[in-house]
């Protein structure tokens, strides 16, 4: 979970040759190499959000956009990408050619007022919180509508484990006196661990006093397989509307050395 | 009486130190010091000292930091000559250090044009007689008064144009001679070694890493591709007197990523090449990597061993390669003796009977992205290697991690950066770092510490039994050589991406490793070292 955050720096510009179809080529270089990564191949959205609905595109000038691109969105998991001004265009103008020719994501079926019961229903707010509101062990919801795709939302509910949020992996210690701790991995180093638990408190451990640390390979939020469909529905009305400004700098993870 | 004892002690390490040639020669004789940037001309790192051990190195402490006011990274392996510490910060930046107390002497700020790029790393000094040789970002080459810190002279390697050439390595000194090498292998630069001469400055022989097409190697080069084909030599060569060959890695083809324009094996990226220190001649080159996609240079430490190889002694010459390969080399032909993956890859099948690897389809970066190991930054990069005599091991700071390379063809702009694409860390996918003790007779790995980070600092061997080395999460450790048990760690704070030293000062052995913005110099307790008995004589 420690190498998107690293790769982010690294990322380099690409430089697409022109071709008959002149930017849109290029662009779509460009976009394939660096926001397919996360935004799919389409732009239909996956870890991150999709870019054919997404309120900037539409109601944002190319200004605006642009500078997401290049300076990335404070709090969030959106990088900067440092492109040449020719690139940025060309990028662009792939981005508007996707936005034409597929299908915007549209408002989802449901009824968000339900859906916030469900939440409340769940025990949702034990793990997560909207604004102040909710527990600090799991990710924050507060803008989690524009941040994924729905379809990335409705994976998340029924099946966490396909894709963990960064940061937020689980992991066991087993001490020698047979003590079991069990949380999320808040940083970790060759001798060290630090873990959130579900209490919100943090238990600090050396290695060497561990019988065991287990990295989770399974999500720490259960999979909610059980919600009818109505429910499930209902709650990714509800999370679609949470779209509220995450206060900047909220990320802790982007201390430095947090790995 | 111990008052003026100490005072005595003074008086003579603060003498003007004279390195001559022969010193150079004989550098691992010199264990106090640290005349090199790696310790000695064969680049083993090993010293022959023993006062920190593996018994008491439990109780190593700081002893001073020296705060250089640059924060980052700090890649500098200072030197150590008769009780002073001299120490390159970057920036065009240098600094000469009490060496006992961490007291500054003497510091040197270079004068940058206007317009010149006034930042980047550096990995230190050469020396020879009273003077000091250091490369700045802006790819000069200055010559210190080792006393004073003032300019004597100073030689431009490249003019300067923003966004091509630079320089960062530490000169090696040879004779009369001070050999360097140009940065720039994403820049679109051809690359160079050059030697200037130590009095004057005036430049003695310049050797083109790239070859133009009437010269041999010419044709592995499509059209004019060559002439921005890379091909750096940006971290400083080793040498053999007795052969009178000094052995350089050549950095990584341009563009980085896309091969379309650049077709055949592009020498002499990501080779080793062997050259005559008096002219620049080249004696042989051995090839690692042929038509490199990955941005795997060659430039990690060329080291020369003298190994019991089937019966016989060889002169040898060993690489952990960044293509994630071990490899031993005969250092007097070139001839392809060993290579094996030290690390996780899945780009080579084997390595032929002359050491060509024998390529798999995950070698072809592509548009939408080829998951392929090592990464980018390799099996192993810049981290200094060291070689034990006393446990006959090879160790090597490993990074075990993959890359998803994506490749496009690039416009060529002078002064832009010259990828030819991107490449990036998967998803959900482990990475991790190790140190590993190798047999170098045979390239296995006879002990592995497993770091939690793919680990960029380098290693130091003594005969203490110990190996000291650091990891991405800036501890730096000490292992015993001979098991890898883990005896003393310390979390400097910050990331490790240089090498730690050892010298001796006044009858205590001291451990060096920059870290951050800070210079942290370690010993033993006075009470368990001899410093305390010989001051009390």
């Amino acid at each position: 979970m420690k190498l998107p955050l690293l790769v982010a720096g690294l990322l380099i510009p690409v430089c697409a040759a022109q071709t008959n179809e002149g930017g849109l080529d290029q662009g779509k270089a460009i976009f394939r190499s660096n926001c397919a990564f996360c935004h799919g191949l389409t732009a239909q959205g996956g870890r991150g959000p999709s870019l054919i609905s997404s309120n900037l595109l539409h109601t944002g000038s190319d200004e605006a956009i642009g500078n997401v691109v290049q300076h990335g969105i404070a709090g969030t998991t959106m990088p900067g990408f440092d492109l040449p001004k020719d690139d940025l265009a060309a990028l662009m103008q792939f981005l508007h050619h996707l936005s034409g020719s597929h299908a915007a994501e549209s408002k989802p079926p449901g009824d968000p007022d339900a859906g916030k019961l469900v939440y409340a229903r769940s025990g949702c707010s034990n793990c997560h919180r909207i604004g102040n509101t909710g527990s600090i062990y799991g990710p924050e919801l507060t803008r989690i509508g524009a941040a994924r795709s729905l379809d990335f939302l409705r994976q998340s509910i029924v099946d966490p484990s396909a894709d963990i949020a960064d940061n937020y992996g689980g992991i066991t210690v087993i001490t020698k006196d047979g003590r079991k701790i069990s949380g999320v991995r808040v940083n970790e180093d060759t001798f060290t661990v630090q873990i959130r638990k579900a209490d919100q408190n943090f238990a600090f451990f050396d290695k060497s006093e561990a019988k065991e640390v287990i990295h989770e390979t399974k999500s720490m939020m259960p999979a909610y397989t059980h919600l009818s469909a109505t429910d499930l529905q209902n709650l990714i009305a509800y999370l679609y509307t949470l779209r509220g400004e995450q206060a900047a700098g909220a990320d802790a993870n982007k201390a430095g050395g947090i790995h | 009486m111990r008052a003026i004892l100490l005072v005595f002690f003074l008086a003579v390490t603060t003498l003007p130190a004279q390195i001559t040639y022969n010193r150079l020669l004989h550098a691992k004789e010199e264990p106090q010091n640290w005349l090199t940037y790696w310790g000695d001309y064969s680049a083993i790192r090993h010293r022959t000292l023993d006062q920190i051990n593996t018994k008491n190195v439990k109780d190593l402490r700081l002893a001073w930091m020296y705060q250089t006011g640059r924060a980052g990274v700090n890649e500098t392996v200072p030197l150590v000559i008769d009780g002073i510490m001299y120490a390159t910060v970057g920036d065009g930046i240098a600094v000469a250090i009490d060496a006992r107390s961490g007291r500054p002497l003497w510091s040197y700020h270079h004068n940058f044009p206007p317009g010149h790029a006034t930042s980047g790393v550096n990995r230190g000094f050469g020396v020879l007689g009273e003077r000091l040789f250091m490369v700045t970002p802006d790819s000069n080459l200055v010559a210190l008064d080792i006393r004073t810190g003032r300019l004597i002279w100073q030689a431009e390697m490249a003019p300067y144009k923003a966004g091509t050439h630079y320089a960062t390595l530490a000169p090696l000194v040879i004779k009369d001679k001070v050999l360097v090498g140009i940065s720039g292998g994403e820049q679109a630069v051809r690359g160079f070694i050059d030697a200037y001469d130590a009095a004057t400055g005036k430049r003695a022989w310049r050797f083109w890493t790239i070859p133009s097409p009437d010269e041999p190697g010419g044709d592995t080069w499509l059209a004019d591709s060559w002439q921005r084909g890379g091909g750096p030599a940006w971290l400083t060569g080793t040498y053999d007197p007795q052969l009178n060959t000094t052995y350089w890695g050549i950095g990584n083809p341009g563009p980085d990523l896309y091969g379309g324009d650049r077709k055949g094996d592009n020498l002499y990226s990501c080779s080793l090449v062997a050259l005559d220190p008096d002219t620049g001649k080249l004696k042989w080159h051995f090839q690692f990597t042929p038509h490199d996609l990955h941005d795997w240079d060659a430039t990690e430490t060329p080291m020369l061993l003298d190994l019991n190889w089937k019966g016989r002694v060889r002169k040898v010459v060993v690489q952990a390669n960044r293509n994630a390969f071990f490899y031993v080399l005969d250092r007097e032909t070139g001839e392809y003796l060993l290579g094996k993956p030290y690390a996780r890859q899945d780009w080579a099948k084997e390595l032929d009977s002359k050491g060509r690897p024998i390529l798999m389809s995950t070698y072809e970066p592509t548009q939408d992205g080829t998951h392929t190991c090592p990464g980018l930054a390799g099996g192993n990069n810049w981290m200094a290697t060291t070689y034990n005599p006393l446990t006959k091991l090879f160790y090597v700071s490993v990074q075990e991690a993959c890359n998803i390379y994506y490749s496009a063809p690039p416009v060529y702009q002078e002064g832009k950066p010259y990828w030819g694409s991107v490449f990036r860390g998967p998803n959900n996918e482990e990475t991790w770092g190790a140190l590993k003790a190798i047999d170098p007779t045979t390239g296995e790995t006879k002990w592995e510490f497993r770091y939690h980070q793919p680990s960029w600092a380098g290693n130091l061997s003594t005969s203490g039994g110990l190996i000291f080395s650091g990891d991405e999460d800036g501890y730096l450790m000490a292992f015993d050589a001979a098991g890898g048990k883990n005896l003393w760690k310390i979390n400097t704070g910050v990331r490790l991406v240089t090498a730690p030293i050892t010298f001796m000062v006044n009858g205590k052995q001291y451990i060096t490793m920059p870290s951050g913005a800070a210079i942290l110099t370690f010993t033993l307790p006075d009470e368990l070292t001899a410093a305390k008995p010989a001051a009390s004589k």
